[in-house]
């Protein structure tokens, strides 16, 4: 059995933890009342933790326990301001890492974060370093969450320095999803995340699961590493479930891979490094050669395909995990957050200048009463 | 003249003087009670009590008798009735009345004499008493309870004992007059031996019946019985007082006190109990119950009896009661008995009440759940509470 820990670090990584706890107690069927009669079923060992530095934050969550809410005391939040985060966490490391630490030896870690905050994109770097430092043979993941491009200046500034940091440090890869991207699912914002935060929890513990099944063709988290450590190491996640109308395994396949279908607006056939695909469903719909089929075929564009297959009972459900030999969205985040720190930066000075004007006024001039 | 007058006077000297010397020798008299073997001496006459020859009859016998042996005579004497020896007292002799038989033993005696014998003396006898046959029966009546109530059997005992040395003979028993308070049942009149020995004994039993009421006087009985003399004699016992009261009966209360209500299924204790607070016991006592509605409640050992059951005393029983239907059952007891005045029943009720099947602490079924569910509930409201 795996043991698993997810730390949801910052608003976001906090919200998408808890629409973790939430899957576990039957998604998104399951009440607002659930928490009170059942108890959260993971597929593994799972431990989970979110870290927040404003406490309503974390108050906001609905189904993570107490115990597994860590407020790092600064005032109420770092203010966007990843210097302060950074010295939050500096200052209260031992805390952090004393609350892991009580959870006990983990195989593999998710960090969940969003690049464009305070606390979770300035924590985060960090927090990898300390988790590969205290546990040696720990697999960390990073789940980064890229912002709204309209959501600010600064925040596209946090996110462009927090995944290059996130980049530089030693985790096995980042699963990039990028809330930009897939607020097309919902008409306004709050429904988007809700969406947005059911697609990633449910695709993480169906990796989870996986990884953790007797698998009819066996991947494990050896080979979860191997493709998150290829191309640049930055992957994402597409995910299908087939139904009645469309049980054919090798449409859900090819549907997972579709740009529709993942957290990161991505070209597989072009952009991907390596891939695996894990199929789920009941054996009468698990045709072992379509499979092999379509795995050979993502073969020819991907570098190397691990296939999974978990009998399972059910329509087929098809998770693909790919890293990106290219990052073009990546790119076009840089420029457009070069350009709105050019701007800030203009502003700033245009701003100073005026005010020295204003000032200029008064120069020579003394208070009279 | 003068001569005449001395002559007178020496005519009145000599008359007077001549009676003077005729007064000296006068009778006399003097009373003894004499035992059998006493005499009175006088002069040299002897008189000696021999024997009572009769009380009833009042003759005594005895000897008179003179040293010079010139008198010798042993005679019956009839009370008061004078005997003269040597011509009596006005002749020089003597004359002896027997005044008074005392008994069998002793008599009072007087002699009349004359002065000149000089004074009679008593000189008792130094002879033992001789042991005499004299018959005394004592008489005893007695009843055999001291409390008596109308209709009550009463045994009365007559008892007789020869308590003096003699044979009684011709003994009757007298208890009369039969008491018009009694009915007199057997063995009257009551019939005793007709003689007894010294020391000895008999008795007889008669039985009665009281039939009224009221305060009497129980008469003595009277026995009579002659000695070996055939002297007649008679005794009785001490009449005593005694009071019939009316008529006891016997007052037999029935009390009922159930347990409880009973549920169904249920089983519970009906207990009984027959006290008597009259006077009389009350037997022959049967218990018969029966239970309305019939069906519904079902009663074991509802029947019981009792030989008998004494004034004051009490009899408690209890019987099982077993609830089938819900419902008011009303539970009668009746005890027929003989008490006293004939069979008399006495009559108890009670009502027993079957409950409808007690689910108790049913709605625990119910609170423990939603308690639970609540603690849980509030137990994880907690756990995620931040």
């Amino acid at each position: 059995m795996l043991n698993v820990l997810m730390l949801g670090v910052g608003q976001c990584g906090n919200r998408i933890l808890d629409a973790i706890n939430k899957e576990a107690f039957g998604g998104g069927g399951a009440s607002k009342l659930a928490k009170y009669y059942l108890r959260p079923k993971f597929p593994s060992r799972v431990e989970t933790l979110a870290i927040n530095t404003a406490i309503n934050d974390l108050k906001e969550l609905k189904f993570t326990t107490a115990k597994d809410r860590l407020h790092v005391p600064n005032l109420h939040g770092v203010g966007a301001n990843r210097n302060v985060g950074k010295q939050a966490f500096m200052d209260n490391r031992d805390v952090i890492m004393g609350e892991i630490e009580k959870r006990g030896d983990f195989d593999v870690a998710f960090v969940i974060t969003s690049t464009s905050g305070g606390t979770g994109s300035s924590f985060s770097p960090l927090l990898i370093n300390e988790l590969k430092r205290q546990y040696r043979n720990i697999t960390v993941i990073t789940i980064a969450v890229l912002p709204f491009r309209e959501e600010g200046s600064i925040y596209l500034q946090n996110a462009a320095f927090s995944m290059r940091e996130l980049m530089d440090v030693e985790a096995e890869g980042i699963i990039l999803a990028d809330n930009q991207y897939m607020k097309r699912f919902s008409g306004d914002i709050a429904s988007a995340y809700d969406k947005i935060n059911s697609m990633i929890a449910q695709r993480l513990l169906f990796l989870i699961e996986s990884l953790d099944s007797e698998m009819l063709s066996v991947t494990d988290l050896g080979d979860f590493k191997t493709v998150m450590n290829g191309g640049l190491r930055i992957g994402t996640l597409g995910f299908y479930k087939a139904d009645r109308k469309n049980p054919s395994v090798k449409d859900a396949i090819e549907n997972s891979l579709k740009p529709g279908n993942l957290l990161y607006p991505a070209n597989v056939t072009d952009d991907a490094a390596r891939a695996m695909i894990i199929v789920q469903g009941s054996r009468e719909h698990l045709d072992v050669d379509e499979i092999t089929k379509e795995m050979e075929k993502l073969s020819s564009c991907a570098g190397h395909v691990f296939k999974g297959i978990v009998v399972k009972k059910g329509h087929p459900k098809v998770l693909s995990i790919f890293t990106l030999a290219s990052a073009p969205e990546l790119e076009a985040i840089y420029a457009q957050a070069a350009r709105a720190m050019q701007d800030e930066k203009e502003k700033r000075v245009r701003a100073r200048k005026q005010l020295d004007d204003a000032f200029a006024h008064i120069e020579d001039l003394e208070e009279i009463y | 003249m003068r001569q005449l007058i001395y002559l007178a006077v020496a005519l009145l000297l000599i008359v007077t003087i001549a009676y003077a010397k005729d007064d000296e020798d006068q009778v006399t008299y003097s009373d003894f009670t004499l035992n059998i073997g006493d005499r009175i001496d006088i002069g040299d006459y002897r008189a000696e009590l021999i024997e009572i020859q009769s009380v009833k009859d009042g003759i005594a016998v005895m000897r008179i008798s003179k040293v010079n042996g010139a008198l010798d005579e042993q005679r019956a004497f009839l009370q008061n009735s004078a005997n003269n020896f040597q011509g009596g007292s006005d002749s020089g002799g003597i004359t002896i009345t027997v005044t008074d038989i005392f008994d069998d033993q002793s008599a009072k005696v007087r002699v009349e004499y004359k002065e000149s014998l000089g004074t009679a003396k008593k000189r008792t006898s130094e002879r033992p008493a001789a042991m005499l046959n004299v018959p005394i029966l004592s008489v005893q009546k007695s009843f055999d309870k001291n409390h008596i109530s109308v209709g009550d059997e009463v045994k009365v005992t007559i008892t007789v004992k020869n308590i003096g040395t003699g044979r009684a003979q011709d003994i009757k028993a007298e208890d009369l007059p039969p008491l018009p308070e009694f009915s007199y049942v057997v063995g009257y009149p009551p019939k005793i031996k007709d003689a007894l020995d010294p020391g000895e004994s008999d008795s007889a039993v008669y039985v009665m019946n009281a039939v009224k009421e009221g305060s009497i006087r129980v008469p003595a009985i009277q026995v009579s019985y002659t000695d070996s003399k055939k002297n007649v004699k008679s005794n009785n016992s001490e009449p005593f007082n005694i009071l019939i009261n009316p008529k006891s009966k016997a007052n037999l209360i029935l009390t009922l006190r159930p347990s409880g209500p009973i549920t169904v299924d249920g089983k519970g204790m009906l207990n009984v109990s027959l006290s008597n607070q009259g006077e009389a016991s009350a037997t022959k006592v049967k218990v018969e119950g029966d239970i309305k509605p019939s069906d519904g409640l079902v009663a074991t050992g509802l029947d019981k009896s009792f030989f008998e059951i004494l004034p004051g005393m009490k009899e408690n029983y209890s019987i099982e009661l077993s609830g089938k239907k819900p419902g008011n059952y009303t539970v009668t007891l009746r005890s027929s008995f003989f008490g006293g005045d004939g069979a008399m029943i006495q009559e108890g009720r009670t009502e027993v009440v079957v409950l409808d099947r007690e689910y108790k602490y049913l709605y625990l079924l119910l609170i423990i759940p939603v308690i639970i569910i609540v603690a849980w509930m509030y137990k994880r409201y907690r756990e995620y509470k931040y």
